[in-house]
């Protein structure tokens, strides 16, 4: 696509999901949201309502996110939760599947719960976040196929809190699997344009960072060189990288880690890159 | 008394030290346009003025303190000024710079710069009261180091002028003299205090109280509220700069394998944790120190043997420290400001000291020098500013020492100038900026370390040679441009051309978009290039030192070489130069650079 500042900055969720967050950032969150035109502020239910208020005259979308960061709530209380964010004035409803219940192939319960929140968000959009680091690609799958089924609006990456964030490999397994008219954010680690133009390339029509502003001011530097966005060594971007014994479930773990064995890039797995 | 507020109206200075004559002449508006000022204006009187072959240290070389159209502005940095002349070490042009207060006082005067021309008989500084200037005697103070001789001179001027003065190093016409300002800020590389030192001038002093404008105050004023949210927002600096200061560099570089180790012997320094800019925080932080509009404050302030110190920064940490194999940071910052004491640039001092270690290591040199051991080592640094021993010897730089003792391999330099603290067998593109640099080994023309080790604004991967002569061609010339603004490095970290651009399109009314301002920085890279030509460099001299294509052992950048044939052919390529590294006739008109 023909990407320019603007059109980039409309596909950005500005995001603030910190526990410590005060209301000063979130009045500054909502002011660069305003400023750079951005597609919505991402938050936590507690800012909803004040989010509201400062972005009411703008274009800027308030987006809050439902059964965060864990997705471990029942359907009900997430239902619950988008009831009072949306009567709080959130545009747009981010809410994490149910991953455990996901990994169980307890795929009704899944379903309830996505149906729930959306049978609950009246006009506002809703985003299901699949926490990719937990899941391994048939899953993924899986869960994108629910949710679009389910009638969501957008399937997204990853929390941010969880083991990997958003990778090109699982944006585009998921745009793959959705088809063209659904949404797919990409989430977690974003913080360059590079990392965001190649989202977006991967399918991502949405991006959820924390950097957005550095994002959109450094995506100036476009224009100057075309060398910014050569090839950088396979698996700089790939989640097989990424992925964290500590983190994921060990069988997780492991089928990342066994991809590296027939990777036709594998001579590239070092660690001093 | 009236001053004109805008850069365009502001006259150059020049003075003839040889006949005390002083005289004002308008900034010529072409050369404005073309070049802007500080390093542009330099460089262009520079070509202009000065014969071919002129020896640098005769008083038929130029120095030039230039100013810039922002500086004293409300331009966050722009209170820097630059040297430029022709550098008796290097025998290239050469601009060195210096943050401070200085450069703002010299603007505020009502100079866009100062031009020193021959030699005074009796050693001489120059006092500018704002249009006052007056050549003084300087007698007394000539022998004085850097801190006695700011102090003596204030006390004799205004307390409230800026100085910048050379120390005994400078009188004494050592290859590494630095120009110093606000006792520990310092002009460095190139030896452009020897040229001061040349010339029987040892300071110049600095007062100005006029008021600076700008062509569209609320434009300007819109652009820097900007200019300073984006550097709020930048985590290098915002975050990492003010509280570590460039030290937090260390860790980073040793993680790599970058760090140079022992005359680069190494890219791993077993020690690295405490010289680190985490430990310099933890046991001798006293402060921080911002230079003339800066909201960054990278300076730091440290606390030594019961007194205040200046830095020690990153570049001088690892020059007197892991380069000479040396892990003492208090030692370390207790060299540097020997250093600054002296008037001395401390990369060139560390890596030469460096170099003679290996030199005696390798048994070509006998001399009480050994890494890891900081034994007699301020007294070398002494005797390097005093022309004293092998300390005269060692004053020349690693290039002249190597070579004396039949090693010249060993000197790790380009151009003559001593390669800084990053070994560019772990960055390709930074490997290509030190080889192609006009000022030989230099980290500051074209600082990819940003986006290859960084990842400012982006990372790249830093093995791959292509693309790379593309982003080096683009640093250059943004440094270049940024240079004749005359503003900080670092600013680059969260501003873009644009960016750039529209402050001092705001300030100047002379309307440029980014890609104009990176047109001024290729005419003033070219103009240099030709310069350097013109005194009979070749593509020859577009080189490193051998050890750079022979792998590392070990570390983060183990079995890594520069692939410099491949980046350096394409670079000439894109800058528009032949084969030979010349500027092409096409290029030149391109530029409107007169074709000779």
């Amino acid at each position: 696509m023909d990407l320019t500042v603007e059109k980039l900055a409309k596909m950005i969720d500005h995001t603030v999901l910190k526990p410590e967050t005060t209301k000063a950032k979130i009045k500054q969150l909502c002011d660069e949201a305003t400023i750079y035109d951005f597609a919505a502020v991402c938050i936590n239910p507690v800012h909803a309502e004040y989010a509201a208020e400062l972005l009411k005259d703008t274009s800027v979308k308030v987006c809050v996110v439902v059964g965060f960061p864990l997705g471990a709530t029942t359907p009900e209380v997430k239902a619950c939760e988008t009831t009072n964010v949306v009567g709080a004035g959130a545009h747009e409803v981010d809410m994490v599947i149910n991953v455990g219940a996901l990994r169980d192939e307890n795929y009704d319960l899944v379903t309830r719960d996505i149906e729930s929140v959306i049978g609950a968000s009246g006009d506002a959009h809703v985003k299901v976040i699949l926490e990719t680091g937990y899941l391994k690609d048939d899953q993924k799958v899986k869960a994108c196929l629910i949710c679009k089924e389910a009638g969501a609006d957008f399937v997204k990456t990853s929390t941010g809190f969880g083991p990997m964030g958003a990778t090109p490999h699982d944006v585009r397994l998921m745009r793959e699997t959705v088809g063209p008219l659904m949404g797919v954010k990409a989430a977690g680690g974003i913080r360059s344009f590079k990392d965001a133009i190649r989202l977006i390339d991967a399918g991502a029509d949405r991006l959820g960072t924390s950097a957005g502003v550095a994002i959109v001011e450094d995506f100036r530097w476009v224009q100057y060189s075309d060398s910014w966005m050569a090839p950088d060594k396979p698996c700089w971007t790939c989640p097989s990288r990424m992925a964290n014994m500590a983190k994921q479930p060990k069988e997780v773990y492991t089928w990342y880690k066994e991809r590296c064995l027939t990777c036709p890039d594998k001579e590239h797995n070092v660690f001093n890159d | 008394m009236s001053k004109s507020t805008l850069y365009a109206d502001t006259p150059i200075l020049h003075v003839s030290l040889s006949d005390k004559s002083i005289r004002r002449e308008p900034l010529p508006p072409d050369l404005y346009r073309q070049y802007l000022g500080g390093r542009g204006l330099g460089v262009k009187l520079l070509f202009d003025n000065l014969a071919p072959g002129t020896d640098a240290l005769s008083p038929a070389n130029l120095l030039v303190f230039a100013v810039g159209p922002s500086t004293a502005t409300s331009v966050p940095t722009a209170g820097r000024f630059v040297v430029i002349t022709k550098s008796p070490t290097t025998g290239t042009i050469f601009d060195s710079h210096a943050g401070g207060y200085f450069g703002a006082q010299l603007r505020r005067a009502g100079f866009a710069a100062v031009v020193l021309h021959g030699k005074s008989d009796t050693p001489v500084y120059l006092w500018i009261n704002d249009d006052q200037v007056e050549i003084r005697d300087a007698s007394k103070i000539w022998g004085k180091d850097t801190y006695a001789t700011t102090d003596a001179i204030l006390e004799e001027t205004d307390s409230k002028a800026q100085v910048a003065c050379i120390g005994p190093a400078g009188e004494n016409l050592g290859l590494m003299a630095a120009i110093m300002t606000d006792k520990h800020r310092a002009a460095g590389r190139g030896g452009v205090g020897a040229v001061m030192g040349s010339k029987n001038l040892k300071a110049i002093v600095a007062r100005g109280t006029g008021e600076v404008g700008a062509h569209d105050p609320e434009r300007l004023k819109t652009a820097v509220e900007r200019s300073r949210r984006l550097i709020k927002k930048n985590a290098v600096t915002n975050k990492s700069l003010p509280v570590y200061g460039t030290p937090v560099l260390l860790s980073v570089a040793n993680e790599l394998g970058m760090l140079p180790t022992n005359n680069f012997q190494e890219g791993t320094f077993n020690d690295a944790e405490g010289v680190s800019g985490e430990k310099l925080l933890e046991r001798f932080s006293a402060g921080t120190y911002h230079c003339h509009g800066c909201p960054i404050g990278c300076g730091r302030v440290s606390q030594i043997q019961g007194r205040k110190v200046g830095g020690p920064e990153y570049e001088s940490i690892w020059a007197l420290g892991p380069q000479c194999g040396i892990n003492d940071l208090e030692w370390i910052a207790i060299a540097n400001d020997r250093c600054n004491l002296l008037g001395m640039d401390t990369i060139s001092v560390g890596s030469t000291i460096g170099a003679a270690m290996e030199l005696v290591e390798k048994g070509k040199l006998d001399a009480p020098l050994k890494f890891g051991d900081t034994t007699g080592v301020l007294d070398i640094i002494d005797d390097m500013a005093h022309m004293r021993g092998i300390g005269a010897e060692m004053s020349e730089g690693s290039k002249r020492l190597a070579e004396r003792y039949g090693a010249p391999e060993l000197a790790m330099q380009v151009k003559g100038l001593e390669i800084p603290a990053y070994d560019p067998r772990g960055a390709q593109g930074h490997a290509l900026g030190y080889a192609t640099s006009n000022r030989g080994g230099c980290h500051l023309r074209s600082y990819l370390i940003g986006p290859e080790v960084l990842g400012s604004p982006v990372l790249v991967d830093r093995d791959r040679p292509d693309g790379k002569a593309d982003l080096v061609m683009l640093y250059q010339d943004l440094s270049a441009a940024m240079d004749c603004m005359v503003v900080c490095r670092f600013t680059n970290f969260a501003w873009t051309a644009d960016d750039y651009a529209e402050m001092l399109s705001a300030g100047t009314g002379f309307e440029l978009s980014g890609h104009d301002l990176l047109r001024i920085g290729e005419r003033v890279y070219n103009l240099e290039r030709l310069f350097n030509l013109r005194e009979g460099f070749t593509a020859k001299d577009d080189t490193l030192p051998p050890r750079f294509f022979k792998p590392l052992p070990e570390g983060g950048s183990r079995n890594r070489v520069v692939h410099l044939d491949e980046m350096l052919s394409e670079y000439y390529k894109l800058r528009g130069w032949d084969k030979e590294g010349r500027p092409t006739k096409d290029t030149l008109k391109k530029l409107d650079i007169p074709v000779s």
